[in-house]
């Protein structure tokens, strides 16, 4: 197994003075490639900010972060970009789709982001449309779809590039309980069969019951990490 | 993608851009149709201007412009004036004397300037010619005739037939009277050229003012297009190498033209400048609130790996549809209206005074427009410019935007 994700006594800090936050306190994490991690914890725990300091989009305020065999903290913001355009899948809990473009253009974002020739990245995103359940809605903008097509659509868009993990902000937060559990059984899914590693973080039960590995995180310190017995 | 992306991204807010868009069409379309108009007058006062007096070019002794004065004559050849008149931008060559004198009658007298002028030439050329209000223009072979300007006929008390003596210093310097009678009286519009001004055929100036056969003061040049003044300028001074001849363009001749042209297009400009900064702060405020309102967007848009640089791309692009669509509705609004009134005019004169002049030429009231290809594409050019380059500073702010802060 490949590890994807190497942490090392990370620590990140808002404010300075009085108003001085410890969001992170010295985490150390490891994720291997083709897990299904769930992380937990009550709001305000540090879970957006560790997804974020692993997604490239925040940097650290010490400690060593390792994406994909690459320590972010020496790349640049461009490098940053190209690291989470090729390598990394973002799912948030608002969808975050273009409202323009429809769920083909939206999914194929990521592959014309890479300069994949137009007839090949068609075809992969309507193999991934279909894989993911939305088949002959690819042509519907954002309004025309459910908040849980919606969400499809953000999960092929994050998984169309095949990247090496795909990181999920709450995806089930915005959507009833029976379409969350759908939604969480897709991605259980594309985990099994496809290989794709997700880490995600949830404050809902029934997303931490579907996940095998299961990290608890309070006042930005990892309390919990191991197998989910949930 | 990118470019279907900036072309959906505009049309997000019908409305807004609906705005903007026929904003920017009507500024430019406001803007072609004034400096059009603006141009058109230039274009006829030049026109009446020039044909009335020496030409676009004209041929004269160098130290004339310093002390206007009959002596410092100029002997025109034949061979010359035809080598001239044969180039395929000349219209015309007009010879002329022009001295000042005394015009005097039974009722009094007055300063007056003296053209003598071919008669015939000037029918083709000066607009003078068709400003008769009573009498006949004068003929090549008439002797002592003249045509004088209603203003002056009116304070002479002079009608058609009646003498007229005009006083004048010839060549040698002696003072001279010379008997003639009024053929014509012309009326321009111009208290100055109605008031003392006096054309008589060429042969009967040359003996008022004592000046041998072959001369002139100066001889014009008509060009059938005022562009092409430039080149027939050079073209000329290259068939004129002769020193004591000088070649000059009609804005060193009648320099108080020249002059309120180049200040009036400087206020133009002002105004349009305004105009135009009107329009831009309108599609300025379009494409700032259109970014502001997609921060988040953006900051989806870079967290996918988006390049700043393929960002500003879309935002260019966002603001190079909305400048061409507004151009275009600009061009055709403006084109046309002013092609409308270059074809048929606009008739000002329950606007204007009677009389109107502009440093003292008169001016007709039924104004043309002037559309040229240069006008629509520098005025286009500068409107859609200028919308890119205002574009500059959404395109910084978007790249700008904190991501983590934008998607927490």
């Amino acid at each position: 197994m490949k590890t994807i994700v190497r942490l090392q006594n990370v620590t990140k800090d808002y404010g300075q003075g009085q108003a001085l936050t410890h969001a992170l306190r010295g985490v150390n994490l490891e994720i291997e490639s083709g897990e299904f991690t769930a992380m937990a914890g009550p709001s305000g725990s540090g879970k957006s900010t560790l997804l974020n300091i692993i997604g490239g989009l925040d940097r650290p305020t010490s400690g060593k972060v390792e994406v994909d065999g690459r320590e972010i903290d020496s790349l640049s913001n461009t490098d940053l970009g190209v690291l989470r355009r090729d390598r990394l899948g973002f799912i948030f809990q608002n969808y975050n789709l273009i409202p323009v473009l429809t769920a083909l253009e939206n999914a194929e974002y990521v592959l014309m982001l890479q300069g994949m020739p137009t007839g090949a990245r068609r075809d992969r995103v309507r193999e991934v449309l279909q894989e993911v359940g939305l088949e002959g809605l690819e042509n519907r903008y954002p309004r025309q779809l459910s908040g849980g097509q919606q969400q499809r659509v953000a999960i092929a868009r994050a998984i169309v590039s095949e990247p090496a993990l795909v990181l999920a902000d709450e995806p089930t937060a915005n959507v009833d309980s029976k379409t969350g559990l759908a939604l969480l059984d897709l991605m259980h899914r594309l985990n099994e069969e496809k290989g794709v590693t997700f880490f995600f973080s949830t404050h809902e039960e029934a997303v931490m019951k579907a996940a095998r590995r299961l990290l608890q995180l309070e006042d930005g310190v990892i309390c919990n990490d191991g197998p989910n017995h949930m | 993608m990118i470019v279907r992306l900036a072309w959906r991204s505009i049309w997000r807010n019908r409305r807004r851009t609906l705005i903007t868009v026929l904003s920017i069409g009507f500024g430019l379309g406001c803007a072609i149709f004034f400096i059009a108009v603006a141009e058109g007058v230039y274009a006829q006062l030049i026109r009446e201007v020039v044909r009335m007096q020496a030409g676009h070019i004209t041929l004269e002794n160098p130290d004339y412009r310093e002390a206007p004065a009959v002596d410092l004559f100029l002997r025109v050849s034949v061979p010359l004036r035809s080598r001239i008149e044969r180039l395929p931008e000349v219209e015309q060559t007009k010879l002329i004397v022009f001295g000042q004198g005394m015009a005097r009658s039974g009722s009094g007298n007055i300063g007056a300037t003296l053209m003598g002028v071919e008669p015939s030439v000037e029918q083709l050329t000066s607009p003078l010619a068709k400003r008769i209000v009573n009498g006949r223009y004068l003929d090549d072979d008439d002797g002592p005739w003249v045509v004088v300007g209603s203003e002056l006929a009116q304070r002479l008390n002079l009608d058609l037939g009646k003498k007229l003596v005009l006083t004048t210093n010839d060549v040698a310097g002696t003072l001279v009277d010379t008997l003639c009678r009024v053929k014509g009286i012309f009326e321009t519009g111009s208290v100055e050229i109605d008031g003392h001004f006096i054309q008589t055929p060429l042969s009967f100036a040359r003996r008022v003012y004592g000046l041998p056969e072959n001369t002139v003061t100066q001889m014009g040049v008509v060009l059938r297009r005022p562009e092409t003044q430039q080149y027939a300028l050079q073209t000329i001074k290259g068939i004129v190498p002769d020193p004591t001849v000088a070649v000059l363009p009609w804005q060193e001749v009648i320099p108080e033209i020249s002059s309120y042209i180049k200040l009036d297009r400087g206020s133009n400009l002002i105004f349009q400048a305004l105009l135009i900064f009107l329009i831009l702060f309108t599609i300025f405020n379009t494409l700032l609130m259109s970014v502001l309102e997609r921060q988040r967007e953006f900051a989806v848009l870079l967290a996918l790996g988006t390049k700043p640089g393929q960002l500003r791309l879309q935002l260019l692009l966002e603001s190079a549809f909305l400048g061409l669509m507004g151009c275009t509705i600009g061009l055709i609004l403006g084109g046309l209206v002013s092609w409308a009134v270059q074809v048929w005019g606009i008739d000002l004169q329950s606007l204007l005074e009677e009389g109107f002049t502009i440093s003292g030429f008169a001016v007709s009231a039924k104004m043309h427009a002037r559309v040229t290809p240069d006008l629509l594409l520098n005025t286009t050019g500068l409107v859609l410019g200028a919308t890119l380059f205002l574009s500059l500073i959404p395109m910084l702010r978007a790249t700008r935007v904190s991501i983590v802060d934008q998607l927490r």
